[in-house]
């Protein structure tokens, strides 16, 4: 396998990753701001902790946002803007809040569990 | 060639072609959003770089019409069309789906807006038969332009707040926000614009037909809630009050002991039965109000 094929599989690894814990990202990144916070916000501040990261395309986030509130997880209200067209806050709601208690105990579970598996790959070579 | 908002805008339509109006909307919205923010921003901290490289370097982290389409297609294949309607409870028992309707804001909200619409139907007609009178009547002098402009744009003002209450009362998902329209055309071409739409036409019959439609659901309901409501509360006009259950040529006419319970049950259920048919009738006219008031 040669260099390019690898950085592609990783690609690829990190594409799959990222779109399977968006729900996540976004319940994290919604349930830690005291303010509504509205979607070009919620991107900037993805893109900010993650420059390194530039895999998930920020408008994929939207849809995933939309179907958060559909689920009752978020909630949403549209504030018009005196700049630019009306903006959508979003906030966590109780609900939301309880699935990420528990998401953070699979996430944390999860690592546990990757963290094993590779001290074990590096303890068989 | 997609190097603008607009022409982005356009472009991503294109790709949604094919999925729910509201989520076309729902889309376009975000992207507007996204991306004139992202612009204005960009275009304050580095006022020297061309147009046209803003826009590539803001759709590059926003990503491609094409993929931004991909997205909301694959999240809305697997959550549920509207939040109202909820379909898992479909295997329930006969009788706990029957009298359970009580407890469903859907029903409730379906009948209140059924009622409701007279009241919306007659402003909704007085307003557009006064306008269309008004703007015909006044097109040999050139101020029914105007007027016929400003009224048109009062008729996409008063869709869209119907849509609101179609979605609030029936839930049934209506645009949140209004069309999206160029500012870069002059007014003449904006005008032309209004005309040539055929949502304008559309909206407008809708207005029209609101109000026939008003005054069938609320004689409708008005009727079988009181028949219904008249049933159960019938042993108590006739024993308490003794009022006749009816009067024909002078003769009062009063159920016998033994029907009173049946009378009471089938009273009973004819108002369950009138909040399923408030039901039924509110999906049948948010159908409709999707139909003909959201743009394809």
């Amino acid at each position: 396998m040669n260099e390019k094929e690898i950085s592609e599989v990783n690609r690829d690894f990190q594409k799959g990753l990222y779109t399977g814990i968006s729900v996540f990202i976004l319940l994290c990144v919604v349930g830690r701001s005291k303010e509504p916070i509205y979607g070009y916000q919620i991107a900037k501040i993805i893109e900010k902790d993650n420059e390194d990261i530039p895999i998930i395309k920020l408008g994929t986030l939207y849809p995933v946002l939309r179907s958060l509130e559909k689920n009752g997880l978020l909630e949403s209200k549209v504030d018009p803007s005196v700049t630019g067209p009306p903006r959508r806050y979003y906030r966590i709601t109780e609900l939301g809040n309880q699935t990420l208690v528990e998401l953070r105990k699979t996430w944390q579970r999860a690592t546990t569990f990757i963290d094993s598996i590779m001290i074990g790959a590096e303890n068989g070579k | 060639m997609v190097n603008n908002i607009d022409s982005y805008l356009q472009q991503l339509r294109k790709e949604l072609a094919n999925c729910d109006r509201a989520t076309i909307q729902d889309a376009l919205s975000d992207a507007e959003e996204y991306l004139r923010n992202a612009v204005d921003i960009l275009k304050a901290s580095k006022p020297d770089l061309a147009d046209e490289i803003v826009f590539a370097s803001v759709m590059q982290e926003y990503g491609t019409p094409a993929e931004i389409a991909d997205a909301y297609r694959k999240i809305e294949a697997h959550s549920s069309p509207s939040l109202a309607v909820r379909t898992q409870k479909a295997n329930r028992p006969f009788v706990s789906r029957f009298f359970g309707v009580v407890t469903e804001p859907r029903a409730w909200g379906a009948l209140l807006y059924l009622l409701f619409t007279l009241a919306t139907g007659i402003i909704y007609f007085t307003w557009t038969v006064t306008g269309i009178s008004l703007s015909l009547g006044l097109l040999i002098l050139i101020i029914g332009i105007p007027i016929a402009g400003v009224f048109i744009l009062s008729t996409r003002g008063l869709a869209l707040l119907e849509g609101r209450l179609v979605e609030a009362l029936l839930g049934i998902r209506m645009p949140h926000r209004p069309l999206f329209s160029k500012n870069d055309k002059g007014v003449w071409a904006k005008f032309k614009a209004l005309i040539t739409d055929r949502y304008t036409w559309l909206s407008m019959v809708y207005m029209l037909i609101q109000l026939p439609l008003g005054i069938f659901y609320f004689t409708l309901f008005v009727t079988l809630i009181s028949v219904s409501l008249g049933l159960v509360a019938s042993p108590i006009l006739e024993l308490v009050f003794k009022e006749p259950m009816f009067t024909a040529n002078g003769s009062m006419y009063f159920f016998n002991g033994w029907v009173m319970p049946i009378v009471v049950i089938v009273g009973v259920l004819l108002f369950f039965a009138t909040l399923h048919l408030a039901k039924a009738i509110g999906i049948f006219h948010g159908n409709l109000a999707k139909a003909m008031l959201v743009r394809e």
